[in-house]
């Protein structure tokens, strides 16, 4: 007869090798036998909240209801290199939208994304709404809670007996005394059931419970950072920066934690001043020296205000600490792409990111890209293929069909290329680009009613990007309508102000203008 | 083939002035490199996708369960 395990044992072995369904389910046998195995109880909302647990320090979604109630701007027009909502405010010299794209928000593409960086900053409310929903621009959610209420009420509904905790039934006050318990209890509220407010009243209660525990054993228990973090990072999620901002600073006052660092440039990344973010990293940085997640955090400030030399700096700091940084090396790789070095962002992808064992679409596509450029076209294409296979969505296809049109053009095969980029909207019918480069196509061709359709779609689809603007305008003046040329130039202007052909096509315009 | 070779020249004028008109051409949008995505995200996304995944299997379920008493 076989010796069975203690079950109480088993669901420990279960947790430590990650295996958190079987160990929840242990649990819950083993607290149907005696509900009041407070070892179990603990045990089964720890492997609860590992199953959704989202590393807090990168989940930064801001929604349209955040961007538009915004109560915590001081100025409207911030001073340049102030402000990380002003694309255009860094004296750093970014990348001209001429050699490098831009995102819907007005900055240059970026080598590596984030939850945080997926959801630019619009302008306008018009312009929020109006961006098409796809994984690659910059539409924000439309509230930054949606998508925690979401995966918690997946989590409710795959359970047929209804939540585990039921948290209007738990009395906080007393699971706050008993500090091995109220830990697992935070976190489990906090990342699974993703109740802020009762998480914030437990800590009122909390905060009573400490009153009490303070007045019995001196001001012991007054002095646990850990707690301070955690009410922090609830105000964080209900908007309330400037308490959570007073709660990571008294944190910090008892215990030097990075993360807490983390946290509190975050709470100035929101509140819109990245100057105070960064002195922050910085003085991190005099107690941890060399921490590569400030050095990171750094790096992505400076990049997010357009100032890509510094950022580059930084990135190669972090590459000196932790030298398998994929952020860093897609970063650095990707500036020296648009820096006109192919070569080397080739050196970086392969010989760092694919021997370490990155393998997916985007990298592929990457390789592709750089070989191409760099002149090794025996890699090209089958770099591209196995990009295609790994595609994992319509979006991810379509991305790497339009450039593999890049390719055809490149090689000058126009048909191919035109076929690339008809696949391309195939898949993915929001690409302005796409759009705006078959209308060049189509006008080599001589299909102007069909160039002009092209470019009016992609114009309205990416209002942000100058290419169409720019070649609508060239059309127009050639057609002979002066009008809409004006206006698309105009446009063209507003979204790359330095571009000298638009500002030629103006000055002729004027001058047109000015002898009727 | 050295008499092809010799037959063709380039000219390149030493004296005088050398202008281009300059014509606006049409510019292509520029080839992306993708970014990749964080560990973070990753996650992120395969979490959504297995809880989207779940619903559905739930509802198809509650579905059966309708279609059965009939």
């Amino acid at each position: 007869m076989a010796v069975t395990m203690d079950p109480l044992f088993l669901a420990w072995s279960y947790f430590r090798r990650r295996k958190f369904q079987q160990c929840s389910d242990v649990c819950s046998k083993i607290l149907q036998d005696s509900p009041y195995d407070q070892a179990a109880w603990s045990l089964k909302t720890r492997a609860l909240t590992e199953t959704v647990y989202i590393d807090e320090v990168d989940v930064d979604q801001e929604g349209i209801a955040e961007i538009m109630l915004d109560e915590s701007a001081i100025a409207q027009v911030a001073r340049p290199g102030t402000s990380l909502r002003i694309p255009g405010t860094s004296q750093g010299g970014g990348p001209s939208p001429a050699v490098r794209p831009v995102t819907q928000s007005g900055r240059p593409i970026t080598g590596f994304v984030r939850p945080s960086t997926q959801s630019g900053r619009p302008g306008t409310m018009e312009q929020a709404i109006r961006t098409p929903r796809t994984a690659h621009t910059a539409r924000p959610v439309s509230s930054s809670s949606g998508r925690f209420v979401r995966l918690g009420t997946a989590s409710m509904l795959t359970n047929p007996d209804g939540p585990f905790i039921n948290l209007s039934r738990l009395n906080l006050a007393k699971y706050a005394q008993k500090p091995n318990l109220s830990k697992t209890l935070f976190e489990y509220i906090f990342h699974h059931e993703n109740d802020i407010k009762n998480v914030s009243t437990q800590f009122i209660s909390k905060t009573h419970a400490l009153d009490l525990a303070a007045m019995a054993t001196e001001h012991a228990q007054f002095k646990d950072w850990w707690w301070k973090v955690q009410l922090g990072k609830c105000y964080y999620r209900l908007g309330l920066y400037r308490e959570a901002e007073k709660q990571f600073r008294s944190a910090l006052n008892h215990q030097e934690v990075v993360d807490t660092y983390l946290y509190l440039a975050k709470v100035y990344q929101r509140l819109d001043q990245p100057i105070t973010a960064l002195t922050l990293f910085k003085q991190g940085l005099d107690h941890f020296p060399g921490e590569v997640t400030l050095l990171t955090g750094i790096a992505r400030i400076h990049e997010e205000m357009n100032n890509v030399t510094s950022a580059t700096e930084y990135y190669k700091d972090v590459l000196k600490q932790d030298n398998t940084h994929v952020e860093a090396i897609a970063c650095i790789g990707s500036n020296h792409f648009y820096g006109d070095q192919p070569e080397i962002a080739l050196r970086f992808y392969r010989s760092r990111l694919l021997q370490m064992g990155v393998y997916n679409c985007q990298l592929y596509n990457n390789l592709g890209l750089c070989c191409f450029y760099a002149q090794q076209y025996d890699m090209t294409l089958s770099s591209f293929e196995r990009a295609l296979s790994l595609a994992a969505s319509d979006e991810e296809t379509a991305d790497v069909w339009y450039n593999l049109g890049h390719v055809a053009v490149g090689i000058g095969d126009l048909t191919l290329a035109y076929q690339c980029f008809k696949l391309t909207l195939a898949n993915n019918n929001d690409h302005a680009e796409a759009y705006n480069n078959l209308a060049v196509l189509e006008l080599r061709r001589g299909r102007i009613e069909q160039a002009k359709a092209f470019l009016q779609t992609a114009c309205s689809i990416a209002p942000h990007m100058y290419e169409p603007h720019f070649n609508m305008a060239t059309l127009s003046e050639k057609v002979g309508d002066l009008q809409s040329s004006y206006m698309a130039a105009q446009k063209s202007e507003d979204a790359f102000p330095e571009h000298v052909d638009t500002q030629q096509i103006l000055k002729n315009l004027r001058q047109h203008f000015a002898v009727l | 083939m050295p008499e092809v070779k010799s037959s063709f020249r380039e000219v390149l004028p030493k004296q005088g002035q050398l202008s281009v008109e300059d014509i606006p051409t049409l510019v292509l949008c520029k080839p992306k490199l993708l970014p990749l995505k964080s560990v973070t995200l990753e996650k992120l996304e395969k979490m959504q996708r297995e809880a989207q995944e779940a619903i559905r299997q739930q509802e198809a379920m509650q579905r059966e369960q309708q279609h059965e008493p009939k």
